[in-house]
């Protein structure tokens, strides 16, 4: 007895280029990914990882295969429904942070919602709750310059889960942090996993990080290589 | 939403306002001259209407051939003594039929000389033109018939020639004729025109005519309406016994033309508006430059935000929002130079007004088609960048550095 996957790739390949050029980023992916797990993506760089992240993510399509999210088939969905797909099911969380620059904290977070035409009361309102939840009540106006890469981390989670999304993906995003504030950002992330039933899907090249997931993904050169629970991993203990 | 996105736009306009201002200096430039040129032409427009109720509304002209561009290839035909008669016994309802001959001539007194207008006319022409003397007094019947030569000056001549003397009783030389000053016209300042009323030398008609001009000929006939007259109805009744003495026949265009003030002031206005078209132009080309200068910056503002605009299309921004707050900030950049234009345009106008003695009069319907074209400015020139941030694939984007 299983729960239907929210995620599932029917094999999937994306190509890039042409002719002799072709480039083949994933070749005939099969995957499946439950509501609520937390899964970490690896791969050296080149092997498809941040492809199969982009096309969970709808900001591209496959060439070939399905995609299908919550069991409903995304092929032949336009740009508008993909991004309809992306406003109501996901959150992104960047390497880089992508804070609107000299832009407050609070406002980076209502961002979301200002798309989806919420009224400003409870924009605010959300945001902050949002905001407290990532630790970082008090800081609301301050602007992305004023604060650390840690902190500036939390606001773009905050921003990522205003709109209680059913699947968090975050590529790298330890990646620009200190060994210290990389734990933080995952105990936070693990968190929400835990207490918010968010799913998690995080791209990562770093084992330790990588460890905080419950399952991990391995891709070489455009196929999955190996498809773990992480217990059979590593002891994360 | 979508005054998110002007806050938005307003604050990426502060943040950047010296390049801002550059960028609209164009549309800054264009607007600021439509403003105070049409700002100046009304205040002009005002005061020539001014000056022509001063003047009365019962005042016509009469002159010989066509006024305006269309002109006779012959020198049209002048009118004698016989035809200013035919008017006074012939045509009621005036107050003054004024013939009046004029020329320029160097006056002489003493060492000083100056150029001016020397007009032969009657008593009627001070009547018609509602004209006082300041001191001494009008042509005697002796001196109108030709008798003795006398002259009243306006006056700027009395100032260049007499200063603070009395010119009463003194004689003078205009051009080969000398005459004894016998009274100065009241000052009138500048006409609306923009010549000056008082640099005048007046004679008799008789005098000019023998001594000056050489001929019979009336360049011009004066005329003015009693109170009460239209003068439509006289300027009809003129162009009808005018026509039958000129032996013009039917179907043919007269030689003449019987102009009242508001007509002379239709004309005036009419190389107005061609001046008006000319900078209209000017303005045009300036715009245009403003528009691209837009364009330009919103290019390089799309380019320097690609990562800002990725993240806002994979958080969930559709083009359509994406297209709207780069259209509205363009949209608002012009309005910004639009507003800046106007100002300064009124500002110009104020001044150039102030020194040309002419009233200050604004058009609100000019400074609300000024704000409005630089509006569409904004939307014209600002759709294409807009459009171009709008299809940026957001993978691409998010990877720009």
């Amino acid at each position: 007895m299983t729960t239907p996957p929210l995620i599932e790739f029917r094999k999937v390949s994306k190509l890039y280029g042409s002719g002799e050029a072709t480039i083949r980023a994933l070749d005939r992916i099969d995957l499946s990914i439950r509501p609520q797990e937390f899964v970490a993506i690896m791969g050296p760089s080149g092997s498809g990882k941040s492809t199969a992240m982009n096309i969970i993510g709808c900001l591209d399509v496959p060439t070939d295969g399905d995609y299908l999210f919550q069991g409903i088939s995304t092929s032949g969905f336009d740009r508008t429904q993909l991004t309809l797909l992306r406003r109501h099911m996901l959150g992104f969380v960047f390497q880089g942070f992508n804070l609107l620059p000299r832009t407050s904290a609070i406002e980076n977070v209502e961002l979301p919602l200002v798309y989806r035409g919420i009224d400003t009361k409870e924009r605010r309102s959300r945001a902050a709750d949002a905001l407290a939840r990532v630790g970082l009540a008090g800081r609301e106006h301050h602007t992305a310059q004023q604060l650390s890469g840690g902190q500036q981390q939390r606001v773009a989670i905050a921003r990522a889960i205003v709109t209680d999304p059913a699947v968090l993906l975050a590529d790298e995003p330890t990646g620009n942090l200190d060994t210290r504030t990389s734990i933080e950002i995952m105990e936070l992330i693990t968190g929400l996993n835990r207490d918010r039933d968010i799913t998690v899907i995080m791209v990562t090249h770093e084992n330790d990080i990588a460890a905080y997931a419950r399952r991990v993904l391995r891709f070489v050169d455009g196929r999955l290589e190996s498809d773990r629970m992480n217990s059979e991993v590593a002891d994360v203990s | 939403m979508f005054l998110e996105t002007v806050k938005l736009a307003l604050r990426a306009i502060s943040r950047n306002l010296l390049r801002s201002f550059l960028t609209v200096l164009g549309v800054v430039i264009g607007v600021a001259a439509v403003i105070a040129m049409v700002t100046i032409g009304n205040g002009t427009t005002a005061q020539v209407t001014a000056d022509i109720s001063k003047l009365g509304t019962n005042m016509l002209f009469v002159r010989p051939g066509q006024f305006g561009p269309r002109r006779a290839a012959t020198e049209p035909k002048r009118f004698t003594e016989r035809d200013v008669d035919a008017i006074r016994s012939q045509i009621n309802g005036l107050r003054a039929v004024s013939p009046v001959s004029q020329s320029t001539a160097v006056i002489i007194y003493g060492g000083q000389n100056h150029s001016s207008t020397v007009a032969g006319v009657t008593n009627d022409y001070l009547i018609a033109q509602n004209w006082e003397l300041a001191s001494g007094r009008s042509f005697l019947a002796s001196e109108e018939r030709g008798g003795q030569t006398a002259c009243i000056l306006g006056e700027t001549v009395r100032q260049e020639l007499f200063g603070a003397a009395r010119p009463e009783g003194q004689l003078i030389r205009v051009g080969k004729l000398s005459c004894s000053v016998i009274g100065v016209l009241e000052k009138k300042g500048q006409s609306g025109m923009g010549n000056d009323q008082d640099d005048t030398v007046l004679v008799p008609l008789r005098v000019y005519q023998r001594r000056i001009g050489g001929t019979t000929d009336i360049s011009t006939i004066m005329l003015s309406a009693r109170d009460g007259i239209s003068t439509a109805k006289v300027q009809s009744d003129v162009t009808a016994l005018l026509r039958e003495r000129r032996k013009i026949g039917l179907g043919r265009e007269d030689d003449f033309n019987v102009n009242d003030m508001t007509q002379m002031a239709a004309t005036l206005t009419g190389t107005t508006t061609l001046l008006t078209g000319l900078l209209g132009a000017v303005a045009a080309v300036s715009l245009l430059v403003g528009g691209i200068g837009i364009m330009n910056i919103m290019l390089v503002s799309v380019t320097e935000r690609t990562r800002e605009i990725g993240t806002r299309l994979a958080i969930g921004a559709l083009e359509g929002q994406v297209l709207m707050q780069f259209l509205v900030e363009a949209v608002t950049l012009s309005i910004f130079g639009g507003v800046v234009g106007i100002l300064l345009g009124l500002g110009l106008a104020y001044t150039v007004v102030s020194f040309l003695g002419v009233p200050f009069v604004t058009s609100p319907t000019i400074i609300a088609v000024a704000f409005f074209f630089s509006a569409a400015i904004g939307m014209i020139f600002g759709y294409f960048p807009a459009r171009r941030a709008a299809q940026l694939n957001p993978i691409e984007a998010l990877r720009h550095e």
